[in-house]
């Protein structure tokens, strides 16, 4: 068990702290933390997961107070509590044409691998929704296969185009909407991940797993033209 | 039908409510009228204004009834007055309700030594929520309107006027306080002792690129120890977090979900809504608590 205890967070939020790495066995049990948390019905405003804590946010110091026994509880015992996970399995069309690819050739470089590679890289691999966060719907994704570890770029973009994939560290994101950023920009998938018009606005959720496969430009525009919504796309993408 | 229309703008005018909460995991702020003391004293005039609340910093906007006619509120330390369809000026108060007839304007013209002020309408503005509030978030185009409001953007009102009797409340009149209660934030150890003394014992001054976001400061640089970089964590508003520059941000109501720079304190919850009505150049001073 990696949790640590609980932390006040100001007089109306609670830190559950599970530790200062990160990795995907940390990340299961904080996802398992938070689906539990959540579903207890307790009166909060915001749960927040995200790789190693939980921040959790009440309406006053006096409902903490009254909350923190029973979350200490169900943490304490979460090891062995069975859950039947609601998480789904993605398998996401992506083109890395060179027109999406913003910063492929600069990944070629400092790797010294082609395009192929790069693109049988990151599709290779079945990456874990760590947590949804920076923007909404902004799914951070990982671990990205070694030989892809690449910084945030040096000076960050004003204007990433809506729906791009990037890398950065040993992550791999979408952007859901245009936005300023410094991820590395390999490709772009062809629908949007958060609609607001959905009570369930965001496609991913924390412990999703996703994958990516590579499509050509043409097979790209013919996705993009159906305007899938939400529930279209849990239809024909998920598992 | 009852409408209303936006004549002309004021400066930051969104639609604003209590905030928008259950969805921060999914990287959707809180938002959120910026002084929610205000709101809160409207509701005793206004008790039917649906979670509709107009809000605009330094300079108000004024509002034309089309057709019909509306009940309307404003709070806030304002100057405003009201334009008669009969061509005749009324200078009016806030916390005193006004009934508005076909032709009617009323001119907000600034907050008084404030920022923010909210106009309440009975019945509301007639608006659908998103994602169960009415609050606007305009980094994240969340919103019922997911945008700042503009000349002739037009709200109807399907609702009648309930009563034309007068209502008002004393003007809270709230002190500017500058003097903040503060909680020990979770990086606090990432701080050595001369920075938190700094952090305790000298004033900062509020700077002109404070916004719905954060309340940037400007004073003695608070460095930390350790890395100003930290793996992204949950934030809310009130958290105090310092970049590597030293300058504290006091993270307000259009917060990033997640952030990645040490947190050395959290504001009192009360005490978010006091500090959003300093005006750049305010200066201020912390109170470190120790248990909390």
């Amino acid at each position: 068990m990696y949790f640590k205890g609980i932390n006040s967070y100001g007089d109306r939020g609670m830190l559950l702290d599970f530790g200062d790495d990160s990795s995907k066995s940390i990340s299961l049990e904080v996802n398992k933390a938070f689906s539990t948390i959540s579903n207890l019905g307790l009166p909060l405003l915001n749960i927040i997961p995200s790789f190693n804590k939980i921040v959790i946010i009440f309406e006053n110091s006096e409902i903490r107070d009254q909350n923190k026994e029973k979350i200490t509880l169900e943490i304490s015992d979460i090891k062995s509590q069975f859950q039947k996970s609601a998480n789904k399995t993605w398998k996401i069309p992506a083109c890395y044409d060179e027109s999406f690819a913003l910063d492929l050739k600069l990944i070629q470089q400092l790797h010294q691998i082609t395009k192929e590679e790069i693109i049988n890289l990151h599709t290779s691999e079945s990456y874990y929704t760590y947590y949804i966060g920076f923007m909404p719907g902004f799914p951070y994704l990982g671990d990205i296969h070694s030989q892809l570890i690449t910084p945030r770029l040096a000076t960050p973009r004003i204007k990433i185009p809506a729906r791009s994939i990037g890398i950065a560290k040993n992550h791999t994101c979408i952007y859901p909407k245009i936005s300023p950023g410094g991820w590395n920009i390999i490709g772009q998938i062809p629908f949007d991940i958060f609609d607001l018009q959905n009570p369930n606005p965001s496609l991913f959720l924390p412990g999703d797993k996703v994958s990516f496969y590579s499509v050509s430009n043409k097979e790209f525009q013919q996705v993009q033209k159906k305007h899938f919504s939400i529930n279209e796309l849990i239809k024909e993408y998920s598992s | 039908m009852n409408s209303l229309v936006i004549s002309r703008t004021g400066t930051h005018l969104t639609v604003q409510d209590f905030g928008r909460f259950h969805y921060q995991h999914l990287g959707v702020s809180p938002s959120g009228a910026m002084d929610q003391r205000i709101i809160k004293e409207l509701e005793k005039i206004i008790p039917l204004h649906h979670n509709q609340f107009i809000e605009f910093a330094y300079v108000g906007p004024s509002i034309k009834v089309k057709e019909g006619s509306v009940k309307v509120c404003v709070g806030g330390n304002c100057n405003m007055n009201i334009q008669k369809n009969n061509g005749t000026q009324i200078i009016c108060q806030p916390y005193k309700s006004i009934n508005l007839f076909a032709g009617d304007e009323l001119n907000i013209h600034n907050t008084i030594d404030s920022v923010y002020g909210y106009i309440a309408v009975e019945h509301g503005l007639g608006l659908d929520p998103c994602l169960k509030s009415f609050s606007t978030d305009t980094k994240a185009g969340i919103g019922s309107i997911n945008r700042p409001l503009k000349v002739d953007d037009t709200f109807e009102i399907l609702e009648d006027v309930s009563s034309w009797d007068h209502l008002s409340i004393p003007n809270p009149a709230y002190k500017k306080e500058t003097n903040f209660k503060v909680y020990p934030g979770p990086q606090l150890q990432f701080f050595t002792d001369q920075a938190l003394q700094s952090f305790i014992s000298s004033t900062f001054t509020i700077s002109a690129q404070s916004d719905r976001m954060g309340i940037r400061l400007k004073g003695e640089a608070i460095l930390s120890s350790q890395s100003h970089d930290i793996l992204s964590e949950g934030i809310l508003p009130g958290s105090i977090q310092v970049p590597s520059d030293g300058q504290p941000i006091v993270l307000m109501r259009d917060i990033p979900c997640t952030g990645g720079y040490p947190k050395i304190a959290i504001l009192n919850g009360e005490d978010i809504s006091k500090i959003s009505q300093l005006p750049p150049g305010s200066q201020i001073t912390f109170d470190l608590q120790t248990i909390y």
